[in-house]
C-alpha cells in the first residue's frame, strides 16, 4: 500500500530534539486503526455503492489495497464478487435443498434467525433424517452434529444450512484455533465469506472470541500495511506506525526503534524482530549475527531443523505433516519444501529436488575450514558480545542492591531520597549503554577493518571505559564518610558515560546516513 | 452429549449400516477418537482385490478441523509416502469442509488409489516411477499389493523369476544382476539404480558410468 496515503491519515508527531539515532514514530490504539479502517471501507461502500460488510471482505480479498479493489472491480465486478467469496459462481455445485438466490452484483448476506422460525411455529424438528432432499422446513437435522433437537439454523446467502451451534464451533475454531478472519461458509466446496455482521451472531454468546475476530481485523490491516507494525509485546494490543521505515531499503541507514504508546517497555525495532533495541547496528548486521551466534543453541537447531523461510514473504514456517507442496499461511506463496523453489516449477521437472548436489557439499567442505579459521577472532566478539549481555540481565539485581544502597544513604548521611536518586539514574544509563556495548561488538565484527573501524573502536573503547568506570563506583561497599564525594563522582561520571554513549549512537547512525560503513562481507540490502 | 463424540458414533453407526460402499471404521482400543478405516483397492487399478486400512485420529475439534489419516497397508503410490503411510490430498489439508465424513473422507481416499497426482507427489520417487514408465509402475504397485494389501497373485506373474527387493523397488533383475557381477553389495546396487529411476524409457538415457560412480560414494 502507499506510504503517502497513510501519511495523511496519521498526525506525525515531530520530536525536536531529531537526533539521528532516534526515529519519527507513532502509536496507535485499536480504536485508532478501527476508525482509519472504517474510514477505507466507508470510502469503498459510497464508490461501489455496497453494504458496509460487503466493502469489509472485498478490502480484506485485496489486502486493504483500495486502488487495485476499484481497478478490478470497475473491470468486472461479477468477477471480483464471486473471487471475494461474496456472491456464487455462476455454475456451483448447489445442494438440493433450496433454489439458489440470484447473485447478480454484491449479495447481501441473509439470515434465518431463531425468532423467525419460532415465529412460524416450528417448534421441534422431526426425528427422522431423511436423505432424499424434501422440502419440508420444518424437519431440520444439521449435517454436521446430526443433532435433530436443533431447531435454531444459520446459512449464508448460498442456503447451506448449519445449526447454529455449529457455526459457533467452527467460528470458534477459525477464529481460537487458526487466527484466521477470513471464514467461509462450512459447506464442501462453498466459498461464500461470513460477513462480520454474521459472525458477531454466530458469537453473540462469546464475547471474548468475537474481540478476538475484530483483534484479527485489526491485525490482517496492520500487515497489509508497511508503515504499520503490530506491538510483539504479549496481549498488547497497539500499532506503531512508523512511515519512514516502510521500505526494506530504509533499513540499511536507519534503526527504527520505537516504542508503543501502551508503555514506554514496549521498545521493539519496527524492521525485525532480532532484538528489542540493537541500536547502533542495523538490522541486517544484528541478523547476521544473532544467526552466527545461535548456529549453536538449541533453539536454533531446531528452528533450522523445523522451520524454514518462506522464500517470498520471510516467514518462519513450520512442517507439522502432509505433504512437500507447501502453502504460505501468509502470502499464500506455494512452494516447495525440499528445494525451495516455485512449485509451479514443479510440474514437469520436482524430481531435481532429492538429486545429490555435489557442488553443494565441496562448498560446504570449504566454509567449514574456513570457519574453523576465524572461529577465534569470532569469540573474541563473542565473548565480549554476551559478556555484556549477562551484565545487561544482572542489572535487575543492581537494581535490588542500589535500591538497599540508597536507603542506607538516606540513614547513615543527610542526604534525603530525592538526592540519593544520583543511584538509580546512574544503574539506569549502565544498563542503557551495556545494550549499546553489546551491539557494538556485533557491528565491529563484521565492519571492515580501516581507519573507519579504528575510529569506530576508539569510540567503543571510550564508552566501554566509562561504563566499567561508573559501574564500579555504584557496586563498591559503602562508607558514610565518602558518600558525599561517591555523589559526586558518580554524577559526573553518569553524566560523562551518556555523553559517551551518544557519541557512538549518534556517530554511528551519521555513518549509515553518509554509506561510511563498509563491511566485510555481503550484507542484505547493501551493495 | 458432546456434539464430536455424537457427531463420531453416527458416522461409525452410519458406516455400518451401509453395506453398499464396502467401507468400514473400527475402533482400535475404547476411544472412539482413534479409529481404523478399511476399504478395498478399487477395480481396474493394480491395487485391485488388496485390503487397505488407514489409520484414523479425530482431533479436538473435529469436524472443524480435518481428521489426520495415514495408510497403516504399505502403498506403492506417488500421494503415498511409501515409508511412513502419509497421505497428501487437498481435503486432508486446506480444502477440508466440516460437512465431509470419515466414509467420504475413506472414499476420497479409494478415489485417489485409481486417479494418482504424480504432480503433487507425497513421494518423490514413487511419482518419478510413475512418470517414466507407466507399465513398471503398474507392476511394482501390484506386486505391493500383493504382499502387503492381500490381494491375489495373478498365474502368469507366478511363472516371472522374482526377486523380492528388486521387484519392490520396480527394477529389473537383469539390472540388478548385471551391476552386483561388478562385485557391488546387492541391496546398495538397489538403493543407487532405484534412486536414479533406471527403468523404463531412462534406461538408455543414464550411463553405465554414472551409476558405477553413484555406487563408489
Amino acid at each position: 500500500m502507499d506510504v503517502d496515503v497513510f501519511d495523511t491519515d496519521y498526525k506525525m508527531t515531530a520530536r525536536g530534539r531529531g537526533k539521528l539515532y532516534e526515529v519519527d514514530h507513532d502509536s496507535l490504539s485499536q480504536a485508532d486503526i478501527e476508525r482509519v479502517m472504517q474510514k477505507d471501507v466507508d470510502h469503498i461502500k459510497g464508490v461501489l455503492d455496497v453494504d458496509g460488510d460487503s466493502a469489509s471482505i472485498l478490502l480484506r480479498h485485496f489486502n486493504w489495497n483500495k486502488e487495485k479493489l476499484l481497478e478490478k472491480y470497475m473491470d468486472n465486478a461479477t468477477a471480483v464478487n464471486e473471487a471475494a467469496g461474496l456472491a456464487l459462481p455462476e455454475r456451483s455445485p448447489q445442494p438440493g435443498r433450496s433454489p439458489r438466490p440470484q447473485s447478480t452484483g454484491p449479495t447481501r448476506t441473509t439470515r434465518r434467525s431463531t425468532a423467525e422460525s419460532s415465529k412460524s411455529g416450528k417448534t421441534k424438528a422431526i426425528l427422522e433424517r431423511i436423505s432424499p432432499p424434501v422440502e419440508e422446513p420444518q424437519s431440520f437435522v444439521c449435517g454436521i452434529c446430526f443433532d435433530d433437537s436443533q431447531t435454531k439454523y444459520l446459512a449464508l446467502s448460498c442456503e447451506h444450512r448449519f445449526c447454529t451451534e455449529c457455526w459457533n464451533a467452527y467460528i470458534t475454531s477459525k477464529v481460537r484455533t487458526e487466527a484466521e478472519q477470513w471464514i467461509t461458509c462450512m459447506a464442501d466446496g462453498c466459498s461464500l465469506v461470513a460477513s462480520n455482521l454474521f459472525v458477531q451472531q454466530c458469537l453473540k454468546k462469546h464475547p471474548k472470541t468475537w474481540e478476538r475476530f475484530q483483534e484479527l481485523l485489526v491485525r490482517h490491516f496492520v500487515s497489509s500495511n508497511h508503515s504499520l507494525k503490530y506491538c510483539p509485546y504479549p496481549s498488547c494490543t497497539y500499532t506503531v506506525s512508523c512511515p519512514s521505515a516502510a521500505s526494506k531499503s530504509s533499513l540499511t541507514s536507519m534503526v527504527p526503534i520505537v516504542t508503543c504508546g501502551a508503555s514506554a517497555s514496549h521498545k521493539f525495532c519496527f524492521g525485525c524482530a532480532i532484538d528489542n533495541d540493537h541500536r547502533p547496528v542495523v538490522c541486517g548486521v544484528a541478523k547476521l549475527w544473532m544467526q552466527k551466534c545461535q548456529d549453536d543453541s538449541e533453539t536454533a537447531n531446531w528452528i533450522k531443523s523445523n522451520t524454514k523461510e518462506c522464500s517470498k514473504c520471510q516467514s518462519t514456517i513450520e512442517k507439522n505433516g502432509g505433504c512437500n507442496h507447501m502453502t504460505c499461511k501468509k502470502c499464500k506463496y506455494e512452494f516447495c519444501w525440499v528445494c525451495m523453489g516455485p512449485w509451479s516449477e514443479h510440474g514437469t521437472a520436482w524430481y531435481s529436488c532429492n538429486r545429490y548436489d555435489e557442488k553443494a557439499s565441496v562448498d560446504a567442505r570449504d566454509a567449514q575450514s574456513k570457519s574453523r579459521a576465524s572461529l577465534e577472532r569470532y569469540l573474541h566478539y563473542y565473548n565480549r558480545w554476551a559478556n555484556h549481555e549477562q551484565s545487561a540481565k544482572l542489572s535487575v539485581e543492581l537494581y535490588a542492591k542500589t535500591e538497599k544502597k540508597m536507603e542506607e544513604m538516606q540513614m547513615t548521611s543527610d542526604l534525603t531520597w530525592i538526592e540519593v536518586q544520583f543511584m538509580k539514574k546512574a544503574v539506569d544509563e549502565v544498563s542503557k549503554c551495556r545494550t549499546t556495548l553489546k551491539w557494538t561488538y556485533a557491528m565491529a565484527y563484521y565492519l571492515d577493518s580501516g581507519n573507519q573501524k579504528e575510529l569506530f573502536e576508539d569510540n567503543q573503547r571510550d564508552l566501554e571505559r566509562a561504563v566499567e568506570e561508573l559501574s564500579e563506583l555504584i557496586e563498591q561497599p559503602l562508607d558514610p564518610e565518602v558518600v558525599p564525594t561517591l555523589r559526586q563522582k558518580v554524577t559526573d561520571k553518569t553524566v560523562y558515560v551518556q555523553k559517551r554513549n551518544e557519541i557512538v549512537l549518534e556517530d554511528t547512525a551519521k555513518g549509515f546516513l553518509e554509506g561510511r560503513w563498509q563491511w566485510n562481507q555481503s550484507v542484505e540490502g547493501f551493495d | 452429549m458432546d456434539a464430536r463424540l455424537r457427531r463420531v458414533n453416527k458416522e461409525i453407526a452410519d458406516c455400518k449400516n451401509d453395506k453398499t460402499s464396502k467401507v468400514s471404521i473400527e475402533l482400535v482400543d475404547n476411544s472412539p477418537y482413534h479409529l481404523v478405516g478399511s476399504f478395498d483397492g478399487p477395480e481396474g487399478t493394480p491395487y485391485e482385490g488388496g485390503h487397505y486400512e488407514v489409520d484414523i485420529i479425530i482431533p479436538e475439534s473435529y469436524p472443524f478441523q480435518p481428521v489426520k489419516m495415514k495408510f497403516i497397508t504399505k502403498v506403492y503410490h506417488p500421494n503415498v509416502s511409501s515409508q511412513s503411510g502419509a497421505i497428501c490430498l487437498d481435503i486432508l489439508k486446506d480444502a477440508w469442509s466440516p460437512v465431509l465424513t470419515l466414509k467420504s473422507t475413506l472414499i476420497s481416499l479409494q478415489s485417489l488409489l485409481c486417479s494418482p497426482e504424480p504432480n503433487d507427489p507425497q513421494d518423490a520417487e514413487v511419482a518419478k516411477h510413475y512418470m517414466t514408465s507407466r507399465s513398471s509402475f503398474d507392476e511394482t504397485a501390484r506386486y505391493w499389493a500383493v504382499t502387503y494389501a492381500g490381494a491375489p497373485r495373478k498365474s502368469e506373474q507366478g511363472s516371472k523369476d522374482v526377486d523380492a527387493e528388486v521387484a519392490m523397488a520396480g527394477l529389473e533383475k537383469a539390472h540388478v544382476d548385471r551391476f552386483e557381477a561388478l562385485g557391488f553389495e546387492r541391496a546398495k546396487v538397489i538403493d543407487v539404480l532405484r534412486r536414479l529411476n533406471y527403468r523404463g524409457a531412462n534406461v538408455p538415457k543414464i550411463s553405465e558410468d554414472r551409476i558405477v560412480e553413484e555406487l563408489l560414494k
